[in-house]
């Protein structure tokens, strides 16, 4: 009896909690409809008393004011640069582990260590003078500039390595034995193993360049508005709340949330494996 | 012709293997290795004087070490990440404890939901609890008002502005440190548990002797990802604060960015500055893992 009632305090604790986290977003969520009048007005009300659905008219049509930002072609540009990002980040840290976890080639160790060495640079230490290299090399205002400094990642790269040195080397051998070349054995045995470690990896991947601030303010000048990214443009909104009004700054940052949401919805089945996998080796 | 064979399969193997790890390591060359050399040359140049470069040897970093700005605002954030890193610890352990405790379909969707506010950003967050906070028509305030209390400036107060960049920190990062606690707990092996309950130990008991040693790997990895990420925080404070009170909750790499945007100190002093920044984390994690270490040894010993 008294085991059942802590039972029940646990399920009734566990769900509080759960509800408390997405309590900012539900209360603030009916906001988005609300007037720049009403949405401070006090006593403060959860559902606004006229839907005012003017906010995104307003986000949409933003480029023909004085703000000349254009939100949804941001949104599309954003996501696809991210998910330019995930495929092409995957392919490079991916085949770059299977290399690291079972080839032999010369030069391996220092290059490994090499590769680790640069999870320990902060990215604050980089960021100006990748700047200069960027201009050096060219990229300046271009989505390439977005797309590419940031492909690889030490992390991912060791993420999977772990991953594959945990694989049977028998599975290689049969396929040699068949005949198989190096890289068939990558694409026929490895990718197809690696769906959860692919999931996982790609969300990060995806979120990291759609949530990323600094780095596209850096590189893309006022001269190419056609690739502000996400982040900025719900910062320059915010700046310009007092213009456009808090609720229409709310309704994009809501529905800045929409890619986040797929990729939440896709990766959810493998967020429990996924995690057991990135814990501890 | 057995020997041919395997040699040109090496041969191939090595071929292939260059042309793997070609990308990433280019790629990691030329934007991580390549910026960070050039970092370091740059910090001891003066470069203001119209393109020509003076070789001024440790003088930006004296510069920037005696700017109080810049000195206060690491300050700031360590003090910010201290409480971070402690709150998320204890908080994720703690409801990670809750999670393995409870089965069903609720306890898989809690799993799955409380993943969800780490995919947002930093600055999506801060835009919605800045509304939240605001002085005029914030909710909570509005809440406040209701029970006759003063209104509060939770984004300009010395006592609450760090609050107010804190929580919506540990908000984003909350969920998905639980799931890795919990990943942690569940690979205890259950026997340990039983057992200890057989000699009638409590919670309490059970998780200094069993749990924290268990998961000790899992503590350090947690306390490291947190000052790493926490130390160059920027965008909620940004976006909540902007400093403000008075500079107290000015972060490091906010005070860059603003540096390089309003051009107040040289490039050469802001280079040195992210260097420091690189070496404080450096630096704590060292101390972190020698700490760690250590405890070990005296383990060995007794």
């Amino acid at each position: 009896m008294k085991k059942k009632i802590r039972q029940q305090t646990l399920n009734v604790v566990v769900i509080a909690i759960v509800l408390l986290i997405f309590l900012p977003i539900f209360l603030m969520l009916p906001s988005m409809f609300k007037d720049r009048y009403e949405i401070f007005s006090y006593p403060w009300r959860f559902l606004p008393i006229h839907w005012h659905i003017d906010n995104f008219r307003r986000i949409a049509f933003l480029q023909y004011t004085s703000i000349g930002i254009n939100f949804f072609r941001s949104l599309a540009v954003t996501s696809l640069v991210a998910a330019i990002a995930l495929v092409l980040g995957l392919a490079v840290n991916m085949t770059a582990a299977f290399a690291f976890a079972r080839l032999e080639f010369p030069g391996k160790r220092i290059l490994w260590a090499l590769i680790i060495s640069t999870m320990f640079i902060p990215a604050i230490t980089i960021w100006f003078t990748s700047v200069r290299v960027a201009t050096l090399l060219g990229l300046l205002d271009t989505m390439a500039v977005l797309i590419i400094p940031g492909l690889a990642a030490a992390y991912n790269i060791f993420f999977f390595r772990q991953f594959y040195l945990g694989f049977p080397r028998e599975l290689d051998e049969a396929a040699r034995i068949d005949g198989a070349r190096t890289f068939q054995i990558f694409t026929t045995i490895y990718i197809p193993m690696s769906k959860t470690p692919m999931v996982i990896i790609g969300a990060m991947i995806f979120m990291g360049y759609y949530n990323s601030y600094l780095w596209p303010i850096l590189v893309i000048s006022h001269q190419r508005q056609d690739l502000y990214q996400m982040m900025y443009v719900i910062r320059s909104l915010f700046g310009h709340a007092p213009t456009i009004g808090y609720g229409a700054v709310l309704a994009a940052t809501f529905i800045s949330l929409i890619p986040p949401m797929i990729v939440f919805t896709i990766v959810q089945r493998y967020i429990r494996e996924g995690i057991a996998l990135s814990g501890l080796k | 012709m057995m020997a041919t064979t395997q040699s040109i399969s090496k041969r191939e193997e090595k071929i292939t293997a260059l042309i793997m790890i070609l990308p990433a390591t280019l790629l990691l060359g030329v934007f991580v290795m390549l910026p960070l050399g050039m970092a370091v040359y740059r910090s001891f140049f003066d470069y203001r004087a119209g393109g020509e470069s003076l070789y001024v040897g440790f003088d930006n970093f004296r510069k920037i070490l005696k700017n109080t700005i810049f000195f206060d605002s690491i300050a700031n954030v360590i003090k910010m990440t201290a409480i971070i890193a402690t709150a998320q610890i204890v908080l994720s352990f703690l409801f990670a404890n809750a999670l393995v405790r409870i089965r069903g379909r609720k306890a898989v969707i809690a799993r799955m939901l409380i993943y969800l506010p780490y995919l947002i950003s930093g600055i999506v967050v801060s835009v919605i609890f800045t509304l939240m906070t605001r002085y005029n028509g914030g909710i909570i305030n509005a809440f406040l008002i209701q029970l006759n209390i003063e209104p509060i400036a939770f984004n300009n107060d010395t006592f609450w502005s760090p609050i107010s960049i804190i929580i919506p920190t540990l908000w984003i990062g909350f969920g998905y440190f639980t799931l890795i606690m919990y990943s942690g707990l569940i690979n205890i092996p259950r026997e340990y548990f039983e057992a200890a309950e057989v000699d009638g130990a409590g919670f309490l008991r059970k998780t200094l002797s069993i749990t924290i040693p268990h998961m000790k790997n899992y503590f350090i990895l947690l306390v490291v990802t947190l000052v790493v990420v926490n130390l160059q925080m920027f965008e909620i404070p940004m976006i909540m604060t902007n400093g403000q009170p008075a500079g107290q909750t000015m972060t490091p790499v906010l005070y860059l960015i603003h540096s390089r945007a309003n051009s107040n100190i040289s490039d050469s002093e802001i280079t040195a500055a992210a260097l420091l920044i690189m070496l404080v984390i450096l630096l704590i994690n060292s101390t972190i893992f020698y700490l760690f270490r250590t405890r070990k040894k005296d383990e060995w010993e007794h």
